[in-house]
């Protein structure tokens, strides 16, 4: 995306008079289109699980109930020579991007809802297929927060922080290691990607140094990434799935931040894109008004805004971890909205995204 | 211009420099990865020079790095033999495109 004189535009605007930049609505833009045709096979009505949702879709795809099914799905409205002339617009911007990495975090609705996790999982298994190589990094607050209580232990948060103890670290560790990364490797086997599921631990791919100084038990600070293993395995067509337990080089598991993590993770990878996917539309002029999103940052631009206090609370530690990684060399950061459908397409394959990129 | 790949660290009292994911600054990783560039401009020139160095690298995060300025006690440009002014000067650099 090639949009930095708008980005300047906006850092000057802000301090006399801010004018917000309208998102430019082309209707239907070619991927969009392409890729709806792409994943109609991978989307169903009526599943109740991301799982059902895909193993249905399967059943469509492999021509188990072509003809029936198809009446529903929404490419009936498109010939066939639409549908390959609209993969061939695309084809700009899959060159534009074909063979570098992108590091995908994944967080907030749209790990919880069943259909938007299928979403993303057809989405991530897309651009694998189209040469894009995506590595996932992962959290999962709420569901430790489940086997936690089920356990009898009780959460506790400080300062936004989870405060963990031995019993929670490992649980900690266990939900994020096993279950949630596991569910997330199996959805994208059963999408048709070769997926591979890491914690931190595995080759010291994310290291940290406990933070003593906070009294919040086993939270680390990322100090360094060994990206070795991650670099073999996207090389060899691999979706690397990352779990946000770090080790403390020492055999301690520690709990990090998953947005850090996967900040660190592709500064070590020199990736092309960092995605953070949340519960926000992206940075936004007035918080409720979803239109004012701001389109592209610099990094001068994100320090005013910040001065300024447009961004506040939960999105400060996100914008710190994008302005961390551009400035060890990843060429853009994104933050877009989980719940929206294809945000992660649309963000990276059109000029004008859905987001907020915030670039050097 | 000249461009060298350089390794290079400063000392921040303390705060730490991040790059490619890992933390620097330690006993075992005090130098860090950095690229040098040697530039020589005429004097009138320096200040446009520093300031588009500047705000095209700047990133606020420690690790940005320092520009030193030194005179330039002459410049000879070897296939001519020229010195001075000439020597320094480009064609169809900056002094050309303003005058």
């Amino acid at each position: 995306m090639s949009a930095s004189i708008q980005g300047t535009h906006l850092v000057g605007g802000i301090s006399r008079g801010w004018t917000p930049v309208r998102p430019i609505h082309r209707h239907n833009p070619p991927f969009l289109r392409a890729g709806r045709c792409l994943s109609q096979a991978l989307r169903c009505q009526g599943a109740s699980t991301a799982a059902e949702t895909i193993a249905k879709a399967r059943v469509v795809r492999d021509g188990g109930t072509r003809d029936a099914s198809m009446h529903h799905l929404e490419t009936e409205r498109f010939s066939a020579l639409d549908r390959v002339s609209i993969l061939s617009e695309a084809l700009p911007y899959l060159q534009r991007f074909r063979g570098k990495t992108v590091v995908i975090k994944y967080g907030g609705a749209a790990m919880k809802d069943p259909t938007l996790k299928a979403g993303v999982v057809a989405d991530l298994v897309l651009l694998a297929t189209v040469g894009i190589r995506p590595v996932l990094v992962h959290g999962g607050g709420p569901e430790i927060n489940i086997w936690l209580t089920k356990l009898g232990i009780e959460p506790n948060f400080k300062n936004g922080l989870r405060v963990t103890d031995e019993a929670t670290m490992d649980v900690v560790e266990m939900v994020l290691g096993g279950r949630v990364n596991k569910s997330l490797v199996t959805l994208i086997q059963q999408s048709g990607g070769r997926a591979v599921g890491l914690c931190g631990k595995d080759s010291d791919i994310i290291l940290a140094r406990q933070m003593v100084e906070k009294e919040i038990g086993f939270v680390g600070e990322v100090t360094g990434v060994r990206s070795d293993l991650i670099k073999t395995l996207v090389a060899d067509d691999y979706i690397p799935v990352v779990a946000s337990v770090a080790s403390n080089g020492a055999g301690q598991a520690l709990n990090v931040n998953a947005d850090t993590a996967a900040g660190e993770i592709a500064a070590a990878l020199q990736a092309e894109k960092l995605i953070l996917m949340t519960d926000v539309a992206g940075i936004l002029h007035d918080r409720n008004d979803p239109s004012s999103i701001y389109r592209v940052l610099t990094l001068r631009g994100c320090a005013e805004l910040v001065g300024q206090g447009i961004i506040a609370g939960g999105m400060i530690p996100k914008v710190d971890c994008c302005i961390r990684s551009l400035s060890q060399g990843v060429r853009a950061t994104h933050i877009i909205d989980g719940r929206q459908k294809h945000s992660l397409l649309m963000e990276l394959l059109t000029d004008e995204g859905v987001g907020t990129m915030i670039t050097g | 211009m000249t461009v060298s790949q350089v390794r290079g660290a400063g000392v921040q009292g303390g705060h730490k420099e991040r790059y490619a994911g890992t933390e620097y600054g330690g006993k075992t990783n005090f130098l860090v990865d950095k690229t040098r560039l040697d530039i020589v401009v005429v004097r009138s020139q320096v200040d446009k020079v520093i300031q588009t160095i500047a705000s095209t690298t700047y990133t606020g995060e420690i690790g940005d790095g320092k520009i030193f300025v030194h005179p330039v006690a002459d410049v000879i440009r070897v296939r001519t033999g020229e010195t001075g002014a000439i020597a320094e000067r480009m064609e169809g650099g900056m002094s050309d495109r303003t005058s």
